[in-house]
């Protein structure tokens, strides 16, 4: 059966996919995985340092108009069709959501995004991915394929793995394919160019602020104490949503997911959303007034007292202990 | 910092120590108010004069030294512990008062499985003391939508109710003794037995001062056995408030007991029920609980009155279970609340009151309907009965509207307050309660007089009696 | 001038923050739409019993719903008409929101009359909403939150827009109306926010929009709209046999783990916020903070 991880070389992410693709493979996919890699780039794109990123040995290339996501779709959809193609595997994210959904349209297969994990059977995949707002973990069956998957956003996390020795197997040139969809229709392009889940994704100190930190006077407060202790700072969705930080700041579900070392919370409850945000930290310290919230169960210490009190005592201390 | 505020500061750091009197301006400024200006608090517009001060008493001893100090100097203090308080008690009217925080003082100081008592602190949270006393089978039987936030001595100082109140009482049937600092800083105790006869129950004089005659540091409750395994939950709809009210009574006057006895009209049903209730029905909650054989006996006999009504139509009882799981107000709804606030500009009020059998409905449909009349831009109005006695209930009033064309300084007077009028008047026109347990607080001050009509007499004298310098929260019960 | 027509696609969802931390379990059944899963889910199995608890708009789509009203008033500014109509599938629990839309001033308001289970069926559910466009034929901008619900796979906006061979961007932040065929938008990608005018008509999968909740409207306003009429239409009305579309959903949900989060939750102790602070430092923050 042929598989094929899926790498968007044309635009700026090309080197996470890989590395996210590189650690589903390794460990998300018991080992039947895909064995080949699709790279798609331009003209302009360094072909060589894409080869030298896919996460498998085998890699073929292919030359695209580049554009908007649905443009590389219908070259996919053609290897389905005319290879018989039957797993795709797209990193998580935003162009890989739309991808793996235009592709399984298009080519009457079953899609599934946000793939914590697959197991690939004869006439079936199986996959689990986050159900009822992170509460759970639901595991789907796909039948129809080719089956378009795309995978979880914390695959992202993944350790960068040891170099292969990479085959490019075939380059072909689709740069006179056409989209489905009329590139026209798109006028006046501007990219505000951040790394969506950048600095705060790379973050190894973090403070994050809740609504507990009470008002945007509170708020910003607690961003003052974590520059002044040489943390990232990031906020949950009720602060963001009350206007009181900027939505980029925003850490869980469709937010940034972090993996700091480590992570001090002001005023956060602890509700799945924000936690999938913060899991991965290496030690989670939570300042909150509520010992019934459900942090001070999935935080390592807690200190029940005003967050933003003690969040500048710990800045003085911090601060103090450096000089 | 004026040398006034400077010289208060100062005086309290001598007698609680420099860590306990907090400074920080924005403390300052979220002191100055309760939830009664939350609409101020959530567009970050403070109008109420700011504290000099919030003094964190750690002792019964560091309290008197404070009123002892504040008397001394005509300081004016506002007591609290959990703030959840909803009609302005909390605000600090005078310049450079000082507020009075005993939510350290938060030691359970004995559970007595034997007699039945449990003594803790005034900055024991309601939900510590109930997790502590379930530890042994036990509960408090009070069970207040603040449970999670709101401590022992705030919920006695306002003669609070909880949701169980049809069986256990409210605050006042279950405090056994306590102890209490006057302004002189003269420390009273109230010892703990079953009942007496020794002249005026004095603990009424303590329960419900809401801070204007002294510091409540310390009390006893009651405590009775936990059996949740024999709750039953029982839920029906019903055409017509005037019907259920009549339920409501029926159950009442027959002798039975159900810890909860609730009607929502079905404005504020919708709000809960819409998910299983039709449009325009409202809706009765019973809750039986206690010893199985009394659980059963009392949930029979609710059925059999219910059958009498034949346009109650009994639903499914796994709703009203799910309902009152969900029903306490912690951190996470009050924040979710700022966000809708803050987003919409549409903001929930309620106003609580009571009446006997005879005029509970009057009550309710009059005010319901002047409020709708009356003021502009409400969005919902509504209200449920939520505590019942053989003579009459409560009637519970929630509204909202959107705030429009006024600053959030001003959403008070235009909405709110004209609100409270309207609830007062039809309350007081037909004899009932105009408060029946937020408080008074400074909210409900303008209808104080006519509330208590003669008896008046008895409330100044107490105040003269206990607070002769009116530095015990001003402008609270009674007007300033 | 043409108006622009917009339609916002709404769910109406179980508030999960009702639940218990005990409720969270693979259940009776359930879903929406009470029990057992209608074709498609395999049943208990498969579904968190959230039939108990009380039905919220999705916040997305929530959103999205805000969005459309404050697009028209700040077209009305100018010389753009804007027309507002709304769209939910489900059982009766959705007209009750319908209504308040139409106090809001949503000229049409739609319902798609069924009882299936749906909360796990994306293709079904944009099946549903693409024949609706098609057959009405009166939309230039579909807005929806860019995912909803139990499922939420973000896949139902490109669904429909496969469908109708349209555009379509999610994660959308900001909507201005240009003119009746042109909407400016911004939008999060994989590298940032990607500001662009789009040709009607397009697909708008609404996201983290600092516009988060719909606005209340008073009573005079519900009163206006009484009588108002919600239309309603059946899956056969749309030429679409909803069980049977069900049951040949690719990709089904076989069943459901629960999640553990639990840390130790050590309580610091100490008098002051000074003193609870130095504490933390001092017995676990110090080591890790030299070490970063």
């Amino acid at each position: 059966m042929r598989s094929l991880a899926v790498v968007d070389g044309t635009v700026g992410t090309a080197a996470r996919q890989a590395r996210a693709l590189g650690g589903f493979l390794r460990e998300g996919s018991s080992g039947h995985g895909a064995a080949e890699t699709l790279v798609l780039y331009r003209d302009e794109c360094d072909v060589g340092r894409l080869v030298e990123q896919a996460p498998t040995r085998g890699v073929r290339l292919v030359k695209t108009a580049g554009g908007r996501p649905d443009a590389i779709v219908g070259i996919l959809a053609a290897l389905a069709r005319d290879e018989g193609c039957r797993l795709f595997i797209f990193a998580g994210g935003y162009s890989g959501t739309e991808s793996a959904t235009r592709l399984a349209h298009r080519t009457g297969g079953a899609v599934v995004t946000d793939a914590l994990s697959i197991e690939v059977g004869s006439d079936r995949l199986l996959c689990r991915r986050h159900v009822y707002s992170k509460h759970m973990v639901g595991r789907f069956e796909l039948s129809a394929s080719p089956w378009c998957v795309s995978i979880d956003v914390s695959w992202g996390d993944a350790q960068t793995a040891a170099a292969l020795e990479h085959v490019v197997l075939s380059a072909t040139d689709e740069t006179g394919t056409a989209a489905e969809v009329d590139e026209t229709r798109f006028e006046d392009l501007e990219l505000t160019q951040s790394t969506p889940t950048g600095d705060l994704a790379q973050s190894r100190f973090l403070v994050v602020a809740g609504a507990g930190a009470g008002s945007r006077e509170g708020v910003e407060r607690v961003a003052a104490a974590a520059r002044r202790m040489g943390a990232d700072f990031g906020v949950s969705r009720p602060v963001a949503m009350s206007a009181w930080a900027p939505v980029d700041r925003l850490v869980g579900v469709s937010g940034t997911r972090t993996a700091p070392e480590l992570c001090v919370v002001v005023g956060v409850s602890g509700a799945p959303a924000l936690y999938w945000g913060i899991e991965k930290a290496g030690f989670i310290a939570a300042i909150d007034l509520d010992e019934r919230a459900p942090i001070a169960k999935s935080a390592d210490a807690v200190i029940l007292d005003d967050g933003v009190m003690v969040i500048e005592e710990l800045a003085k201390i911090i601060a103090s202990s450096r000089e | 910092m004026s040398l006034r505020r400077a010289t208060i500061v100062e005086g309290l750091q001598h007698i609680l120590g420099a860590d306990s009197v907090v400074t920080d301006e924005r403390i300052l400024k979220e002191s100055s108010i309760d939830r009664f200006r939350m609409f101020e608090d959530i567009h970050g517009v403070y109008t109420q004069p700011i504290p000099a001060a919030v003094a964190m008493a750690r002792s019964t001893e560091q309290v008197a030294g404070v009123l002892r100090f504040a008397n001394e100097h005509g300081i004016n203090v506002v007591a609290r512990t959990g703030r959840t308080a909803t009609e302005g008690g909390l605000e600090t009217a005078v310049p450079d008062s000082v507020v009075l925080d005993g939510s350290g003082m938060n030691q359970i100081l004995a559970i007595d499985a034997y007699n039945m008592q449990a003594t803790c602190q005034c900055g024991v949270p309601l939900q510590v003391l109930e997790d502590r006393v379930r530890e042994h089978g036990l509960t408090t039987g009070h069970s207040p939508q603040s449970k999670p936030l709101a401590h022992m001595g705030g919920l006695t100082a306002t003669r609070s109710i909880g949701q169980l109140s049809t069986l256990y009482g409210g605050i006042e049937d279950m405090i056994v003794g306590l102890e209490a600092v006057f302004p002189d800083g003269t420390v009273t105790r109230i010892k703990n037995v079953p009942r007496r006869a020794v002249g005026p129950d004095i603990r009424h004089v303590i329960i419900g001062n809401e801070g204007t005659l002294c510091y409540i540091t310390e009390v006893t409750v009651k405590l009775f056995p936990y059996l949740p395994e024999n709750n039953i939950f029982l839920g029906y709809t019903v055409d017509t408030m005037k019907t259920g009210f009549e339920v409501l009574r029926e159950v009442m006057v027959n002798g039975y007991r159900p810890s909860v006895a609730r009607l929502y009209d079905p404005a504020d049903g919708a709000y809960h029920f819409a998910h299983f209730v039709p449009e325009g029905l409202s809706v009765l909650i019973f809750v039986a609980e206690g010893p199985a054989g009394i659980a059963k006996a009392t949930a029979e006999g609710i059925e059999a009155i219910v059958a009498q009504h034949p346009e109650c139509r009994q639903v499914e009882s796994r709703y009203i279970s799910t309902w009152f799981a969900d029903l306490n107000w912690g951190p996470d709804k009050i924040a979710r609340e700022r966000e809708d606030i803050l987003q919409t500009g549409n903001i929930n009020r309620t106003t609580e009151v009571s009446g006997d059998w005879g005029c509970i409905n009057d009550i309710y449909e009059n005010a319901l309907r002047r409020i709708i009349e009356e003021i502009p831009d409400i969005t919902m109005a509504g209200g449920h009965s939520s505590h019942s006695y053989i003579n009459g209930t409560n009637m519970y009033f929630n509204y909202f509207y959107n705030v429009v064309d006024c600053g959030p300084e001003e959403e008070v007077t235009k909405y709110h307050t004209p609100i409270n009028r309207i609830i007062c008047e039809e309350t007081l026109r037909y004899g009932g309660a105009i408060v029946h347990h937020h408080g008074l607080g400074k909210a409900r001050t303008p209808w104080v007089r006519d509330e208590y009509g003669s008896s008046y007499y008895i409330l100044e004298g107490l105040k003269r009696a206990f607070d002769p310098k009116g530095i015990m929260n001003k402008g609270t019960i009674i007007p300033a | 001038m043409n108006a622009v027509r917009i339609l916002v696609c709404f769910k109406v969802t179980p508030d999960y923050e009702a639940l218990r931390e005990a409720d969270w379990v693979a259940g009776e059944g359930g879903g929406a739409h009470g029990s057992g899963a209608a074709g498609g889910g395999t049943g208990a199995a498969s579904r968190v019993e959230t039939r108990y608890v009380p039905r919220i708009l999705d916040c997305f789509d929530e959103s999205a719903l805000e969005m459309a009203l404050r697009m028209r008033e700040a077209a009305a500014g100018g010389t753009v008409p804007v027309e507002l109509g709304a769209i939910s599938i489900g059982g009766k629990e959705v007209e009750r929101h319908l209504k308040t839309l139409q106090a809001l001033g949503y000229e049409r308001v739609t319902r798609v009359d069924t009882d299936a289970d749906l909360d796990f069926a994306p293709t079904v559910t944009a099946s549903i909403i693409a024949r609706y466009v098609e057959n009405t034929n009166n939309t230039d901008l579909l807005m929806l939150g860019w995912r909803s619900g139990p499922h939420d796979g973000g896949t139902v906006p490109f669904l429909v827009a496969e469908e109708l061979g349209w555009p379509c961007l999610t994660q959308v932040t900001e909507v201005v109306v240009l003119s009746s065929d042109r909407v400016r938008v911004a939008h999060v990608v994989d590298d940032g926010v990607l500001r662009v005018t789009v040709r009607l008509p397009c697909v708008l999968g609404v996201g983290n929009a600092v516009v988060a909740r719909l606005r209340v409207p008073t009573l005079t306003d519900r009163l206006a709209q009484r009588g108002a009429p919600v239309e309603r239409v059946q899956g056969g009305d749309l030429g679409i046999d909803v069980a049977a579309e069900l049951a040949r959903e690719a990709s089904v949900l076989a069943d459901l783990e629960v999640i553990r989060r639990d840390r130790p939750g050590v309580i610091v102790g100490g008098e002051s916020p000074r003193e609870k602070a130095q504490t933390l430092f001092d017995s676990c923050l110090k080591s890790m903070i030299e070490k970063l």
